[in-house]
């Protein structure tokens, strides 16, 4: 109960620290998504669609891949970002950008693994219709896209599901800083060390609702999809 | 002219179609018969350039249409998916259509069509298009008689006009020997008996192909 109050204390009126980690969690959460979906939609749609050799391998790559622990893909970025690491003239340790980074290692292999095995069972009998039709191969797999968009937006939610609760990585790249890298998760640890449990609970009940909301908005958007259809 | 040599189709170490040589000439329609799982929908996939064989080399003429034995509703009317990569040719569209007395339901969403329906409009999908040789796997499998008549009729007009090459699988005798110049009848993948339709149903040679044309409800 002491949880619920402090959780509505903070959102009315809201809390100006608490609506900066909000901007930076949703900002960082946005962008890993997007960028993991626009590689690991099309990527998946290859390999879900298409025959060649080593396509078996690769698979089991990308589902081991999918298994990749937060805290290694973390610590991977952090050696490859880091002043002494190849990348580390960019100066992105610390920044939300190599925040985004690192949660696309984690996310790109879950939607490319999920929209390959589901188009590969789910759209055989759709790629062989329209191939049959003559159509390019361009158009095959535009076609095999748009048909799947229901289920494939369920692909894009669990990315951003695995965005927005990841805690491993992003605190390794992004350091927790306040004002600038916190983001609800590596927020909710710290008080959580802290011993304030039941400002960590109110921050997790906040976390819950946003995702909630976002899950709210998708299925929304599904029912109208299947409306019109 | 469709020429085939030495094609083999093997999973997992067994063969499933084996067919030392087989042509067909151009402008000819040839009828694959055989019971399930005899290589027929093996072969029309390989011919289609869906499925690799494991041995033997295929020639065909493009452009190649190929229906297959499920075929799918896109999203959108009837007239969507007759529209689908054919845009300007709402006319023939329309007029196929008509043809396969599914013009009322035009405006209907594919998806919601019956499997006769379905069958025809996928049917019509490919004839929007011009082809050298067209591919059926069981083109009247879901229909009435009356459904299978009408899908004869467009498949012998459509060929009168292109003079394409067809081949197309078929559990039904009457539409080998409505559609058909020639019958072949492949048994586990292997070519069982070949030639004239009406003189295979009465004479078939082999002891297996008469056995196998007497199951057939002709």
């Amino acid at each position: 109960m002491d949880a619920l109050r402090q959780a509505f204390e903070l959102l009315f009126p809201p809390d100006k620290e608490l609506l900066q980690i909000l901007g930076v969690t949703l900002r960082m959460s946005f962008f890993s998504t997007t960028l993991s979906c626009l590689i690991g939609l099309p990527l998946g749609a290859l390999i879900g669609t298409r025959q060649f050799c080593g396509k078996a391998f690769l698979k089991k790559l990308i589902h081991t891949l999918m298994g990749l622990p937060p805290v290694v893909a973390g610590l991977i970025v952090y050696t490859l970002f880091t002043h002494y690491g190849p990348f580390g003239r960019l100066h992105l340790l610390f920044t939300v950008r190599v925040m985004v980074i690192a949660q696309c290692l984690l996310i790109i292999p879950v939607v490319t693994g999920l929209t390959a095995s589901f188009l590969e069972k789910g759209a055989k009998p759709m790629i062989e219709t329209a191939k049959g039709m003559g159509l390019s191969r361009g158009r095959v797999l535009f076609l095999c896209l748009s048909e799947s968009r229901a289920s494939l937006l369920s692909v894009v939610l669990g990315a951003f599901g695995r965005s927005i609760a990841e805690v491993g990585a992003v605190s390794i790249v992004g350091g927790n800083i306040q004002w600038k890298t916190r983001v609800m998760t590596t927020a909710i640890m710290l008080e959580t060390n802290k011993g304030r449990f039941s400002f960590a609970l109110a921050l997790g009940i906040i976390l819950l609702l946003l995702a909630f909301a976002v899950n709210v908005a998708a299925s929304w958007v599904v029912k109208e999809d299947v409306r019109d259809d | 002219m469709i020429e085939v040599k030495g094609l083999k189709k093997c999973y997992r170490g067994r063969t499933v179609l084996d067919l030392d040589e087989l042509r067909v000439q151009q402008g000819s329609t040839l009828a694959l018969a055989g019971a399930n799982g005899s290589g027929k929908t093996t072969l029309l996939r390989i011919l289609a350039g869906n499925l690799k064989p494991t041995e033997g080399a295929v020639e065909t003429a493009s452009p190649v249409l190929y229906l297959p034995q499920r075929s799918y509703p896109f999203r959108g009317t009837v007239l969507d998916n007759m529209l689908l990569g054919a845009k300007d040719k709402k006319e023939e569209a329309l007029h196929l259509l008509q043809s396969a007395e599914l013009a009322h339901l035009q405006s209907k969403k594919a998806a919601s069509l019956s499997g006769g329906e379905l069958q025809r409009l996928a049917f019509c999908r490919l004839l929007v298009r011009p082809c050298r040789l067209l591919l059926l796997d069981e083109p009247t499998s879901a229909c009435d008689a009356a459904g299978a008549k009408l899908l004869l009729e467009l498949l012998a007009r459509y060929r009168r006009e292109t003079g394409c090459t067809v081949i197309l699988s078929t559990h039904t005798p009457a539409v080998a020997l409505q559609a058909a110049q020639r019958l072949l009848i492949l048994h586990n993948g292997r070519p069982e008996a070949d030639g004239d339709p009406k003189e295979l149903l009465s004479a078939p040679g082999s002891d297996w192909a008469r056995e196998f044309v007497a199951g057939w409800k002709i």
